[in-house]
């Protein structure tokens, strides 16, 4: 157990000590630690919570035995979650030699700058996606990007740049200095951390036994996993959090587990590296992570911060819902496998218990030729928060409805079923003159509020065109 | 190898190394302070009472300040005096300063803040453009702009449609808020590095608030993370209260407004409640348009003024009306005074014109291109503007012609046509949009500027000129005119940050004339440093050879040299040029000075030529929408753009094609929301959604008008670039209503307004049907 946080910056390791330190504790961010020294001023803040990118810096972490690159936006880190990670900024691209890495010669050439505020973070996108794919796509240039705001080039010269600098087979002066790093990351121990000042508790345990027995030790600690959510309650209402147990360092949470009929993903995984295994057997839900935040805040995110917070527009909670999922919950009482119709009881309640953590989330492999589709109704469509989401299953017997879910989001104050609506299409011919019929009892299940992203009136219009749709890509 | 004219812009390598310098990046000592600024929660309220005491006896706090704490003049509205820097006994809206406070933390800052107590008594507020109107609740008195009689021909006209637009303020969302540090400097002395498009303004208002002179205020801008016209005037605030708060400590300050809160203490671009009428034939050939345009200009007046009349100027936008009436009014409210933002009143005039155009070609079932062609202001006749200015080297037809053809206009609208047909749930539209943009600040004096140009004896040249550089490249292209003057590479000049102490008096960098202006007074200054230059070289090497004279008009600059064109083995390399120059007295420095001619504006009567010229550009848009759920996406834009003989291409792209796409913004998803208290309810990118890269169009198409040079003498016959193609986004916003109109087979006018969010877009089309229904 240790109360120092070690990590790379600058070639060097930086141990920080929380105790002796004013100017820092526990919840401080990673970009105020780093806008705090004069030789990082290049990492800018835009917003504090995590939409504009300007504050995009790479995380560099040793994994299945090579360095893996990641973009992430600094001012939604806690210091302590860089622990044994290199943490690199705009001001480490430069070579020894003094040359512009060549993402940041291709931005000086296609005039890919103008104010230059932006630039930074975007430089970081960049190089993230340097180091992840030689000769990227356009829509994965577009994803990497997602998450930076420019409000002056129009974006069309910062693709451009990246078109043409992500062609080097993703070498540059980092993978020559890997072996260094390396050795410099295995150097950083990895147990568990407690931090304990005068006005704050946080721990980072090493282990899911250790996470355990810390919740049920301290039932009040609020849990993080990517902190995407928490972190707004630092940065932009400047609460003080008490006791912290921060999950990011447990291992056995990352695990992403197939069986013939399921798949289990652990709470702690980033939504990033949930993508590719559930591609082929879960595209609804694949669909849904897609369109949900950026990429920066997909590294960080996971399903068990998603379904932590059951917010009533948490985006993942219609499609887990309709495709049936099961939440498994721990404590040292044991393990409970909860049907997620059962799971969110209210207003961002839970059945969970203080002591209880979110360990994993088991969804099975549609059987007998169901579907599942979801739905997403933002004002823009890539990184914004839901207006109306929807998770919809549907089983057909022959052209008459078998079975049905329709799971919506933004609809309620929780994620919830249109019971009315799915008790009258059952055993119903599954066509467009029911499904209008349907569309009309939308409003008995639900009462939207109308609020800063869309009013009462056009959510159930687009609650009840969703069921339209869903119509459409399924029917016979 | 790249030509003179495709550099770099200068400080991109600052850029992206992250050693580019803002506000919050500067150097300070350990004596800084953090200022913060407390604001009112309420629209409109009375102050009865206030305590500070508990505040002030925080640790590490200090200074707290209130209106009584100001050693000058209350006051920092730029053009009318009705904006106290700090509330006295009212409140007038929602994030209007009260209070500042000065401590050693942000945390102490926001300690004091929780022990301030305030005792408001709420009084009645005026949140929409209805209620102002309601209760004759006028900023200053209505304008009225005529040319023949809208009214009697509109009685007799063949065909008439009218109906009300909605048009929406939108945020500047400039990446760097608003941000100020004041350090204290001997005496009265204070210098304020700002991120302001207005350094003299900036200086004025410091100094009349400080109670000093001018010439104790140096204002420095090195460059802006963003203006787009929200650091115009309102950048002037936070100026002035972290100059108060330095006043106070004696020590320097820094402000740095938090988003959330930028967001809701600033103004934005105004919205519009416009109302019109218009009469044409049954050509679409527009007889008589009559245009009311209700703007929200919110607690204080600002620019509000200025910026209706470029509404007005350009509520005919290129076409040729020959009977207009407009009719202008600023409503005062109690939200934020909303201020500049790019195009400054023209797009909100513009979305006013080109819908008119809209509804005359769904009327008459006619290709709406082919409307707007037929009203374009002619080559030689139906030239003259409703207040009287020739459109003289119109381009409007050669740009029409070119955009036509390279868009494959009439071939699309087929396409879009067939899609219609064969899809019910997802539609296409297509629209093509004009903009003929007036060049100059129409209050006529501003249109002046000044430079200072330093020559080194080592030959490197250091220009100073008035104007700001907030991203859209001006320094780089006061570097390359400064290159090309004196004929040397651009490596050997460098643009100095904008100083008040350098060059004084300047206007706004705003109006997209930086560079026209700033340009000329720095070749200005410039010419009288060569004329001296040549003077003493043609004695020198007369001196050398009597019989055979230099003649001064001979001598040229090129090449890192300067020679004798007549005798070519009369040359010396530029630096050695410059140390003998010092050497023989001869001073290397000067300032330049330039005012546009030929502007001349009577404001009264609404007549004149208030331009020194015009912009002219067009696109074409393609967009398909989803009809279940009112999301939309866009296929296609061709642009074309005149931006005279670029000086910079790579940095006038840039400025189309980022213009454009703010202007995507304000017309799709960028939607600002006040609830019924006043409060924005739109206060972080978490609901206010700018473009992402995954907004641009799908296919995008940008072109600079090709051998085009600016028939007036601008320098190097470029042309201003700035705002105008914002206005072409009025393209997206019309291909997203065609497409809506489509759900009804063209046959009914939709219900539309901007921003198109996917609420506006889906209930349209519900409405749609529901009329197709009856
Ligand atoms: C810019 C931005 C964009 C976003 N976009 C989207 C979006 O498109 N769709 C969407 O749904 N959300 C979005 N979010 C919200 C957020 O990213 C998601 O809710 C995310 O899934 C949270 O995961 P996390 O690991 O970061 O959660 P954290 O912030 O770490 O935790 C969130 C909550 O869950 C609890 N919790 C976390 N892990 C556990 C566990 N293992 N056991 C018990 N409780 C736990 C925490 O105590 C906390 O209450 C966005 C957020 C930001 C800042
Ligand atoms: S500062 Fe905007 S994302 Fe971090
Ligand atoms: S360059 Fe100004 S915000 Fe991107």
């Amino acid at each position: 157990m240790r109360s120092t946080v070690s990590f790379i910056l600058d070639g060097k390791i930086i141990d920080l000590e929380f105790k002796n330190s004013e100017e820092f504790s526990s919840t401080s961010t990673v970009l105020n630690y780093l806008r705090s020294l004069h030789t990082h001023k290049g990492v800018k803040e835009g917003c504090a919570e995590g939409d504009c990118g300007a504050c995009t810096v790479v995380l560099a972490e040793f994994v299945d035995n090579k360095i893996s690159y990641r973009a992430v936006d600094s001012c939604l880190i806690f210091l302590p979650m860089i622990h044994g990670k290199q943490l690199i900024t705009v001001e480490n691209l430069k070579s020894p030699e003094g040359e512009l890495h060549p993402v940041q010669q291709s931005m000086v050439d296609l005039y890919s700058s103008q104010c230059g505020f932006c630039t930074p973070g975007i430089i970081m996108a960049m190089f993230a996606l340097y180091k992840n794919y030689s000769k990227p796509t356009r829509e994965q240039i577009d994803d990497a990007l997602t998450g930076n705001l420019c409000r002056c080039t129009g974006y069309r010269p910062i693709v451009e740049a990246s078109t043409k600098s992500c062609v080097h087979n993703c070498t540059d002066h980092f993978t020559d200095d890997e072996p260094q790093i390396i050795e410099l990351l295995k150097s950083i121990s990895k147990e568990s951390i407690h931090i304990q000042t005068d006005n704050q508790k946080y721990f980072r345990p090493a282990s899911l036994g250790e996470a355990i027995s810390l919740k049920h030790q301290h039932p009040e600690a609020i849990i993080i996993n990517g902190a995407t959510d928490i972190a707004l309650h630092v940065t932009k209402n400047h609460e003080l959090l008490k006791e912290i147990i921060d999950l990011s360092g447990v291992e056995e949470l990352k695990a992403i587990t197939k069986t013939d009929s399921s798949i289990k993903i652990g709470a702690g995984v980033s939504l990033n590296d949930i993508l590719l295994p559930i591609e082929k057997d879960f595209p609804a839900l694949h669909e849904m992570l897609k369109v949900f935040g950026s990429h920066q805040i997909r590294n960080l995110a996971t399903l068990g911060g998603n379904l932590g917070s059951a917010s009533p527009i948490g985006d993942t909670l219609p499609v887990l819902m309709a495709y049936d999922a099961n939440v498994v919950l721990e404590s040292l009482n044991g393990r409970r496998v909860i049907p997620f119709n059962d799971y969110i009881i209210g207003y961002r309640k839970t059945v969970r218990k203080p002591d209880e953590l979110i360990t994993s989330i088991i969804v099975q492999k549609l059987t007998n030729g169901s579907i599942v589709k979801s739905y997403k109704v933002s004002k823009r469509k890539y990184l914004d928060i839901s207006t109306v989401s929807a998770g919809f299953k549907i089983d057909l017997n022959g052209i008459n409805v078998k079975s049905i879910i329709l799971a919506y989001g933004g609809m309620a104050e929780r994620t919830k079923r249109a019971l009315t609506v799915e008790q009258f299409l059952i055993g119903k011919r599954w066509e467009r003159k029911t499904v209008e019929q349907a569309m009309t009892l939308i409003e008995k299940d639900f009462t939207p509020i109308s609020d800063a992203r869309g009013s009462a009136e056009f959510r159930i219009k687009a609650a009840q065109n969703l069921l339209m749709k869903f119509w459409l890509e399924t029917k016979k | 190898m790249k030509t003179e004219n495709q550099i770099p812009h200068d400080s991109a390598v600052g850029h992206v190394t992250g050693e580019a310098i803002y506000i919050d990046d500067i150097p300070v000592n350990d004596q800084l302070l953090i200022g913060k600024v407390v604001y009112s929660r309420y629209a409109h309220a009375k102050i009865k009472s206030f305590d500070l005491s508990e505040a002030k006896k925080v640790h590490g706090v200090h200074a707290v300040l209130c209106y009584k704490d100001i050693p000058g003049y209350n006051q920092m509205g730029p053009v009318i005096k009705d904006e106290p820097v700090l509330a006295e006994n009212e409140v007038t809206f929602i994030g209007q300063a009260m209070f500042l406070i000065a401590a050693e933390t942000e945390e102490k800052c926001r300690e004091a803040e929780m022990l301030i107590k305030i005792d408001y008594e709420p009084l009645d507020a005026i949140l929409t453009i209805e209620k102002a109107t309601e209760k004759n609740n006028l900023l200053g008195p209505p304008r009225e702009m005529k040319r023949g009689d809208a009214d009697s021909v509109l009685k007799s006209s063949k065909h008439v449609i009218g109906g009300e637009l909605r048009t929406g303020a939108q945020e500047h969302w400039y990446l760097e808020t608003q941000a100020c540090l004041s350090v204290p400097g001997e005496g009265k002395e204070i210098n304020v590095f700002s991120s302001s498009q207005h350094p003299s303004e900036t200086q004025a208002l410091v100094a009349e608030v400080l109670g000093i002179k001018k010439h104790e205020v140096v204002v420095e801008v090195k460059r802006m993370g963003g203006g787009f016209g929200g650091k115009e005037t309102q950048a002037n605030h936070v100026a002035c209260w972290s100059a108060l708060l330095c006043y106070a400590t004696k020590r320097p300050v820094k402000i740095r407004l938090v988003r959330d809160d930028d967001m809701i203490m600033t103004g934005k671009r105004h919205r519009y409640l416009t109302k019109y009428e218009a009469g044409f034939d049954d050509d679409g050939l527009i007889n008589a348009v009559k245009l009311e345009f209700n703007s929200d200009g919110g607690a204080a007046t600002d620019l509000s003024f200025a910026i209706m009349e470029r509404t007005m100027l350009h509520a005919d936008n290129s076409y040729y009306i020959p009977n207009m009436s407009v009719k202008a009014l600023v409503w005062k409210t109690n939200l934020p005074s909303n201020t500049a933002f790019r195009g400054f009143g023209g797009p909100q005039g513009m979305a006013a014109i080109e819908t008119i155009i809209d509804k005359i070609a769904r009327y008459l079932k006619k290709d709406p291109a082919e409307i707007r062609n037929k009203n374009f202001y002619g080559l030689n006749d139906r030239n003259v503007t409703h207040y009287g200015q020739t459109v003289e080297h119109n381009r409007l037809h050669l740009i029409y012609d070119q955009i036509i053809k390279s868009s494959e206009y009439e071939k699309r609208c087929k396409e879009v046509d067939d899609f219609n047909i064969k899809n019910e749930f997802f539609k296409k539209g297509i629209a093509l949009t004009p903009v003929k943009f007036g060049i100059s600040f129409t209050t006529t004096f501003l249109n002046q500027a000044g430079a200072l140009v330093n020559v080194y004896t080592d030959g490197t040249i250091l220009v100073n000129h008035g104007g700001t550089e907030m991203g859209q490249g001006l320094n780089t292209k006061m570097q390359q005119i400064a290159a090309a003057e004196f004929g040397v590479s651009v490596d050997r000049v460098k643009v100095n940050a904008t100083n008040t102490s350098k060059v004084p008096n300047t206007s706004a960098t705003a109006a997209s004339s930086g560079s026209d202006m700033n340009g000329m007074a720095v070749k200005n200054a410039i010419d009288t440093i060569k004329e001296r230059i040549s003077n003493e070289l043609a004695q020198i090497w007369t001196q050398q050879q009597s019989n055979n004279p230099t003649i001064q008009q001979s001598i040229l600059f090129k090449d890192n040299l300067i020679l004798d064109s007549d005798h070519p083995e009369r040359k010396i390399s530029f630096s050695d040029a410059m140390h003998q120059m010092n050497l023989r007295q001869v001073s290397l420095s000067a300032a330049g000075f330039y005012k546009t001619p030929t502007v001349g504006w009577d404001k009264i009567k609404g007549q004149g030529k208030p331009f020194f010229y015009y912009s002219f550009g067009m696109a074409v848009s393609e967009a398909m929408i989803d009809v279940l759920t009112g999301q939309h996406t866009l296929l296609r834009t061709d642009l074309l753009q005149d931006v005279g003989d670029s000086i910079n291409p790579g940095i006038d792209m840039g400025q189309v094609e980022g213009g454009f796409i703010q202007g995507v913004g304000w017309c799709t998803t960028e939607e600002i929301k006040w609830d019924s208290k006043g409060n924005l309810m739109t206060h972080s990118p978490d609901t206010y959604k700018i473009p992402t890269v995954q907004d641009i169009p799908k296919d995008f198409r940008v072109k600079l008008l090709e051998g085009a040079p600016n028939p007036v003498g601008t320098i190097r016959r470029s042309k201003a670039i700035g705002e105008p193609p914002f206005m072409l986004a009025l393209s997206v916003w019309l291909a997203i209503k065609d497409a809506i109109s489509a759900v009804g087979n063209h046959k009914i006018e939709p219900e539309f307004s901007l921003p198109a969010t996917n609420e506006t877009i889906l209930l349209s089309i519900e409405k749609l049907k529901e009329k197709i229904k009856r």
